[in-house]
C-alpha cells in the first residue's frame, strides 16, 4: 500500500486530478476533476458527473488501473504521479493508489516515492519544494 | 484534423499564456501513465508537441502503443479541451526526412528540438526548475481528434 504524504493530500484535495484511463489493449481516455476526497492514506475519492461516468465506464469495467496526475494551473509544482486500481459505484470513483512517482523533468523523472520509507518522502518534498503545499 | 484558431492561439507554454498540460499515454496491456508538461506548443495546425526531458515511461509506453491524449486545462478562460492521436517521440538522430503523419522530422526537431534556447523557462520559480533543459527529441501527437473534458458535457467532440 502506498501512503499519500500530506503535500500529496494538499494537492489532490484542493485542485483534483487529470484521470487517466484506457482499454485494455491501451487506447487512452483522460477526464478532468476538479475536487477529490483523500480517505486514510491512500484512497483518493471523486465525485463525478453523469457524463464523466458515461466517458470511462466502459474503460473502468475492462481495466480498472488507473493514473493520476494533480490538475491545476500551477500543477508544475506539484510533479507526482498517482496510480492504482479504481472502483466505480454510482458516481463515486475511488482509486486504492499502489504506485507513487515523482515527475519532475529531468533527472528524478519517474523515481517511485512509495517505495521509500515515509520520513524520506517528506525530506525529499521539503528540499525540493519551498511551499509545503497547494497555493490557497 | 485541424485545430481551430482559437485553441491554435492558446495551445503555448505557460510563461506565454499557456498552461501546464497534461499527456496521458498507456502500456500495451493498458496501463496508463499521466503526466504535467510545461514545454508545449502546436507545431502547424495539426500536431502538438511537447520537449522530451527524458520522460522514462512515456517513452517506453509509445514505443509499444504510439498512441497518446493531451488535455489542456484552463477552466478560467474555457478551455476544456482533450486531444488524441497518434503519438512518438521525434529524437535527434532521426532521419530528417521521417514523416510522422505529415509533420517531418527534420521541421519538427529544428523548430523545437532546443526548447530551451527557443522559449527558456523564465517563468518558472528557481525552486521548481529543471537544473538543466536536457532535451532528448520532441514528444509529437497528430491530433485525429478533440474532445470536451468539461465535467458537464465530458466525451462530447470539438472536432
Amino acid at each position: 500500500m502506498a501512503i499519500l504524504s500530506p503535500r500529496m493530500k494538499g494537492w489532490l484535495e484542493r485542485f483534483g486530478c487529470h484521470i487517466g484511463t484506457a482499454t485494455k489493449s491501451g487506447f487512452p481516455t483522460t477526464i478532468v476533476v476538479e475536487q477529490a476526497a483523500v480517505e486514510g492514506d491512500s484512497v483518493v475519492s471523486f465525485d463525478l458527473t453523469d457524463a464523466q461516468v458515461n466517458h470511462i465506464k466502459d474503460n473502468m469495467q475492462e481495466n480498472p488501473y488507473v493514473a493520476l496526475a494533480p490538475h491545476a494551473i500551477a500543477s508544475i509544482r506539484a510533479a507526482y504521479q498517482f496510480k492504482g486500481a479504481a472502483t466505480l459505484s454510482g458516481n463515486t470513483l475511488k482509486v486504492d493508489v499502489k504506485e507513487i512517482y515523482c515527475t519532475k523533468p529531468g533527472p528524478e523523472a519517474a523515481l517511485r516515492l512509495d517505495t521509500l520509507p515515509q520520513e524520506h518522502v517528506i525530506k525529499f518534498e521539503e528540499s525540493r519544494w519551498r511551499d509545503v503545499g497547494p497555493p490557497k | 484534423m485541424k485545430m481551430n484558431a482559437e485553441m491554435l492561439n492558446s495551445l503555448r507554454a505557460i510563461g506565454q499564456g499557456g498552461v501546464v498540460v497534461h499527456l496521458t499515454t498507456c502500456s500495451s496491456k493498458g496501463v496508463p501513465n499521466t503526466v504535467g508538461e510545461r514545454f508545449f506548443s502546436a507545431f502547424g495546425d495539426e500536431h502538438l508537441v511537447i520537449a522530451d526531458m527524458f520522460a522514462q515511461k512515456t517513452k517506453v509506453n509509445l514505443n509499444e502503443n504510439p498512441f497518446g491524449v493531451i488535455t489542456v486545462a484552463h477552466p478560467v478562460k474555457g478551455r476544456y479541451w482533450a486531444f488524441r492521436g497518434p503519438c512518438m517521440i521525434i529524437m535527434w538522430g532521426e532521419d530528417e526526412n521521417f514523416d510522422f503523419h505529415g509533420a517531418k522530422a527534420g521541421d519538427v526537431l529544428r523548430e523545437w528540438g532546443d526548447w530551451a534556447s527557443k522559449d527558456p523557462p523564465s517563468e518558472v520559480p528557481p525552486d521548481i526548475r529543471p537544473p538543466a533543459v536536457c532535451q532528448r527529441g520532441v514528444i509529437t501527437l497528430k491530433v485525429d481528434e478533440a474532445y470536451s473534458w468539461k465535467p458537464d458535457i465530458s466525451g462530447e467532440k470539438l472536432l
